[in-house]
């Protein structure tokens, strides 16, 4: 059998060079004839020597001294301000026009207020007590003038009206809906970090370790959506088992492994506590009694009580065990 | 069994037991004629009797569905009758969790002594003329004195005090904590002292050599219930005895029995049960009755020792529903006779007692809430009709949850708002409206014929929190640990607007419940 010939595969020898991003328009040949004006131009631009050329403007000039002298020098990618070239120019302030003469001289008598950090700092106290809050209120520059200050740039990414909630907290809001009700289930979650926030603290145990990074457990009720994440977090599976059917020969399912992200973790972690929350008993009575049993098993597996911890088990397992199935391809080698 | 086919009248060419059990057989459906013979019958007596075998009985050769219904698997002890409802109302007044705010005040003789300095001061400056007594606003600064004088105890205002052991031991007996209020969240049960509540407190101190007749109304949320409280554990720490109603619909909402009382016109009902909690309520929370005694002699169904304590007394009417009522007059009569402290009676959801009771008449006429002899005895005294012979008040706070309308009720408190603020036009009745009661009217003090001479209740409308009180309780949640953010102008300007400009309950609502 003669061996397989692939024309691409040549190219992979092939060193690659990385190209510079703008290219050059200019052709690098240097032209003979630098210019050639139209017959009918009346100035044609003839080639000057080194010093016909006449001085540039003001910021050039500038440029040039200070290159000369050894000086901080203006930028010239910039255009310059006409109130630069007066700073420099005090014949030409003299001359400038009276709007520009006005102006220098509004700005001098502003500088002193404006210029001084302990001022701004003075003036921004004196308006937090004029706003009826305290004289040791934060004060940032940007409060004076504003009644709140302008805010932070960027914005924090979820300061979007829709996103009011921590992530997690919307995420399993979502999840304990039922029948579309979300002014239910935002009640039963307030209702939920509320019974963590009272409950005792919870007492780990070693066996089933939480997250990494996990606060301290009596840490963790005045915290209570630190609480709600390590109890997920700590359940999530990090994989599901997808059966693949035929694919192990005579019908029966291969089992694969597949990773999952992060909100996919936390959902299956959700589904999990629920279905433990749902077979539970109610003990009293009233509306919350879900959302009572629902704070209970988050206790319970933070403190390794709950079943939720031997379904996650079995999923790793079973992971472990189909890892060799992980190069299985739908369709076959290519 | 001789029955014909509706439809062709053929008789049908199968026995009928056979009929019946042969919905499954194939042999049915080659008569079609006859198929409806299986389901539908022209009268009851064409029925078939059930004769043959039934419909789940086995037969030979046939396989039918079985479905054996499971117990549902019983797991632990069920819970015990009344458990359930206990658990529903119980009262959690403290969060381990919770972390200890260092430096605060406790609402102590101390500081309503300060409150009482300061009533002092204010006289003393009234009398040289900086000051003006006005009417419910209390105290009004003339133009003209001076700021930062007669401030005494008003330091404390925008502060949250802490109640002591023996008051929320009291004010746990008479109610006064309700379910839906956030004491679950903190290490220990504190009040905001509100600007409201320190001119309540001196109008109380104030009450102690006349009589206080206060209604305290406002929108839902803004602390009405509490400002109740915080009166009740005033006079808890004055030394007052406190009698209160907890929940008013409790009184008239027909769940408790009742029996008309002989000799009375128009016939008054009481509530024995009702009356004997009620006593076992007066016992516990106020422990200075068992240090007095009877002093007077009372007609009683029962005997009784002429030297026994009023505790006592109160623990006797407790325990026979039957001798109640009697033992309360009795009980009362011991308050009103002289030397004895001052009584505060407040009751909470005021427009529960404004309308007919849900209680029937043996003419099957709704009784009016004013003709149960608890309700009439508190709006005797809200009205003004009968006195506190050695001081005290009569507060009762309106409710706006849960709560009848009571068309009277609001238009006389509306009027009265509008004279305390000097308003030129007071709102008239509506002429067309037919729902208007002159008992609640003159149980207010008002209207033209029966009014009393003690004049109008007074009216104290609360609103919102200022910004100074709401940055407070904010404060005092962060130093809880239960708020966990910074709390600065913005933020406290920001959820007070967002509260209705300051509905103290949305401002909880919205820092501590909803969005944590």
């Amino acid at each position: 059998m003669p061996p397989r010939l692939n024309i691409f595969g040549v190219s992979r020898s092939l060193a690659i060079r990385p190209r510079p991003s703008i290219a050059s328009h200019q052709s690098r040949i240097l032209p003979v004839v630098s210019q050639r004006g139209f017959a009918d131009e009346k100035d044609p631009n003839l080639s000057k020597g080194p010093n016909e050329a006449g001085l540039g403007h003001v910021s050039e000039e500038a440029a040039d001294l200070g290159r000369v002298m050894g000086e901080t020098q203006p930028d010239l990618g910039q255009g310059t301000p006409v109130q630069d070239i007066l700073k420099r120019d005090e014949e030409g302030r003299d001359k400038a026009p009276a709007v520009i003469k006005e102006e220098i001289d509004s700005i001098k008598a502003d500088a002193a207020e404006s210029t001084s950090f302990a001022n701004l700092l003075a003036l921004g106290q004196i308006e937090n007590i004029a706003t009826g809050g305290h004289g040791t209120d934060p004060v940032n520059v940007d409060t004076v003038g504003h009644k709140y200050g302008l805010p932070e740039l960027p914005l924090p990414k979820n300061s979007n009206l829709k996103y009011r909630y921590d992530p997690i907290v919307s995420q399993v809001t979502n999840l304990l809906m039922k029948d579309g009700k979300l002014g239910v289930a935002q009640r039963n979650m307030s209702f939920i970090l509320n019974h963590l926030r009272t409950a005792p603290p919870p007492v780990p145990n070693p066996a089933r370790p939480l997250v990494p990074g996990s606060p301290a457990p009596n840490h963790l009720p005045l915290d209570p959506i630190g609480y709600l994440t390590v109890a997920i977090d700590s359940v999530a599976p990090l994989l599901r088992i997808r059966s693949q059917r035929g694919a192990a020969g005579g019908g029966a399912a291969l089992q694969i492994p597949v990773p999952l992200g992060l909100r996919q973790r936390r959902r299956q972690a959700v589904q999990w506590i629920l279905d433990a929350a749902n077979k539970k008993k109610s003990r009293g009575s009233g509306r919350n009694q879900f959302a009572l049993r629902f704070a209970d098993e988050l206790i319970n597996v933070v403190e390794g009580k709950s079943s939720v911890w031997e379904k996650r088990q079995v999923v790793h397992k079973t992971g472990t065990s189909a890892r060799a199935n992980l190069s299985y391809r739908p369709g076959g080698r290519r | 069994m001789a029955t014909n086919c509706i439809r062709c009248l053929a008789r049908p060419s199968l026995p009928p037991s056979f009929l019946v059990n042969a919905s499954s057989s194939l042999r049915i459906q080659s008569l079609p004629s006859t198929a409806s013979m299986g389901k539908r019958y022209a009268s009851k007596l064409n029925r078939p009797t059930t004769n043959g075998p039934r419909k789940n009985e086995k037969v030979k050769g046939q396989k039918t569905l079985r479905i054996k219904k499971k117990p549902p698997p019983k797991t632990g002890k069920p819970p015990q009758p009344g458990e359930r409802k206990a658990m529903r109302k119980r009262i959690v007044l403290s969060n381990t969790n919770a972390l200890e705010v260092p430096g605060m005040r406790e609402l102590d003789k101390g500081l309503v002594g300060e409150w009482e300095m300061g009533i002092r001061d204010a006289r003393r400056q009234a009398e040289e003329g900086h000051w003006v007594l006005e009417g419910a606003l209390g105290m009004v600064a003339k133009e003209g004195a001076k700021e930062g004088e007669a401030k005494n105890g008003e330091g404390v205002i925008g502060q949250v005090v802490a109640l002591q052991g023996q008051t929320v031991d009291s004010l746990r007996a008479v109610e006064a904590f309700k379910t839906t209020q956030g004491w679950g969240f903190f290490r220990r049960p504190g009040l905001l002292i509100r600007e409201e509540s320190v001119m309540l407190s001196r109008k109380l101190i104030q009450a102690e050599q006349g009589n206080l007749r206060l209604v305290i109304d406002g929108e839902r949320g803004t602390g009405k219930s509490l400002l109740l409280l915080h009166a009740m554990a005033t006079a808890f720490v004055r030394g007052w005895i406190v009698i209160n109603i907890p929940e008013a619909q409790e009184v008239t909402n027909a769940m408790n029995d009742y029996a008309p009382l002989p000799n009375t016109n128009p016939t008054l009902f009481t509530q024995p049960t009702y009356t004997a909690t009620l006593l076992s309520r007066i016992n516990k929370a106020n422990p200075i009755l068992a240090d007095m005694e009877i002093s007077l002699t009372h007609s009683l169904p029962i005997p009784i020792q002429s030297n026994i304590s009023l505790s006592r007394l109160c623990e006797l009417g407790a325990r026979d529903p039957d001798v109640a009522w009697p033992i309360f007059q009795a009980f009362w009569a011991e308050l009103m006779a002289e030397g004895m402290p001052p009584v505060l009676l407040s009751l909470d959801g005021l427009s529960n007692i404004m309308r007919e009771s849900m209680y029937l008449a043996p003419d099957t006429s709704k009784v009016h809430a004013h003709d149960l002899a608890l309700i009439d005895h508190f709006v005797n005294y809200l009205s003004g009709k009968r006195r506190l012979e050695n001081g005290g008040a009569v507060l009762a706070a309106a409710s706006r949850s849960h709560a009848p309308t009571s068309k009277s009720m609001e238009l006389v408190l509306k009027q009265l708002v509008e004279l305390q603020k000097g308003e030129e036009e007071i709102t008239e009745k509506d002429p067309f409206e037919k729902s208007y009661d002159d008992r609640v009217e003159w149980a207010l003090g008002v209207g033209s014929e029966k009014a009393t001479k003690a004049g109008p209740v007074e009216v104290l409308k609360l609103k919102g929190l200022s910004k100074k009180e709401a940055r407070g309780l904010m404060e005092y949640w962060a130093k809880s640990g239960v708020l966990r953010k910074k709390v600065d102008e913005k933020e406290v300007a920001e959820k007070w607007a967002l509260a209705g400009n300051g509905v103290v309950a949305e401002i909880e609502r919205g820092a501590l419940r909803m969005r944590i």
